[in-house]
């Protein structure tokens, strides 16, 4: 399955499918966020740069395989438009333990949130607007840094 | 030989998600491009807003580089996450 799908997903298909690449890690762990219904919101546009959106989610991949053992990672993201309720995003990361899976996929979800090439728009009740990150994404992603 | 610029986000409501154009006469740099760009859509400032990013031929410029006419120029807003 490609990076970015500009139509839905069955995200249940999708981690069989990347259980098949884990070889013989002990642990699995995927996220999957999905369009929230908040607001009257009735449609969620994502816009993407492409090859710039992938090669952004390419780097934060390989810099989260940089900093965990982890035996596969796959991000699958949808570009489009989409409704409440449909899977947006799902990241998936294989370790030999829990720990390194979960940091890892906790790790590329912030980075997703903030620093990925996306525009988005939503339309609903008070029309349509572009929306940009809230303040607690960057708090996130902030967690991560190194200094 | 023509240029391709992109517009994302609330930008291109304004001006279209792309233009393909030739390098229209007496512009050379990216600063003039935009200067043109603002003057034709009637958006002074617009582009050169602090929080917008400037790709040529998808690599992040911070200065004002010659354009030869067959580049393609992204004019990126913030990014709004997935």
């Amino acid at each position: 399955m490609p990076m970015l799908l500009d139509h839905d997903f069955d995200p249940a298909k999708a981690l069989a499918e990347f259980e098949r690449t884990c070889g013989d890690a002990g642990a699995v762990v995927s996220f999957l966020g999905r369009v929230r219904a908040e607001g009257g919101v009735e449609t969620l546009e994502l816009q993407s740069y492409p090859g710039v959106t992938e090669e952004g989610i390419r780097a934060a991949i390989q810099a989260a395989q940089s900093r965990w053992p982890l035996s596969a990672v796959k991000v699958i993201h949808r570009i489009g438009r989409m409704r409440p309720g449909a899977p947006i995003v799902l990241v998936m990361t294989a370790a030999k333990h829990r720990r390194a899976a979960f940091e890892a996929c906790d790790f590329l979800m912030d980075y997703l949130k903030t620093e990925a090439i996306f525009w988005k728009r939503q339309t609903g009740a008070q029309g349509t607007q572009w929306i940009e990150p809230r303040a607690e994404d960057y708090e996130d992603k902030n967690r991560w840094s190194r200094t | 030989m023509c240029m391709t610029i992109l517009f994302f986000g609330r930008l291109s409501d304004r001006f279209g998600p792309q233009i393909t154009c030739d390098l229209p006469d007496g512009i050379d740099d990216l600063a003039a491009l935009t200067a043109w760009l603002e003057h034709r859509h009637d958006a002074k400032g617009l582009l050169t807003e602090p929080s917008i990013k400037v790709m040529v031929d998808k690599v992040l410029v911070h200065d004002n580089p010659k354009l030869k006419g067959s580049e393609e120029i992204g004019f990126l807003p913030p990014v709004g996450g997935g």
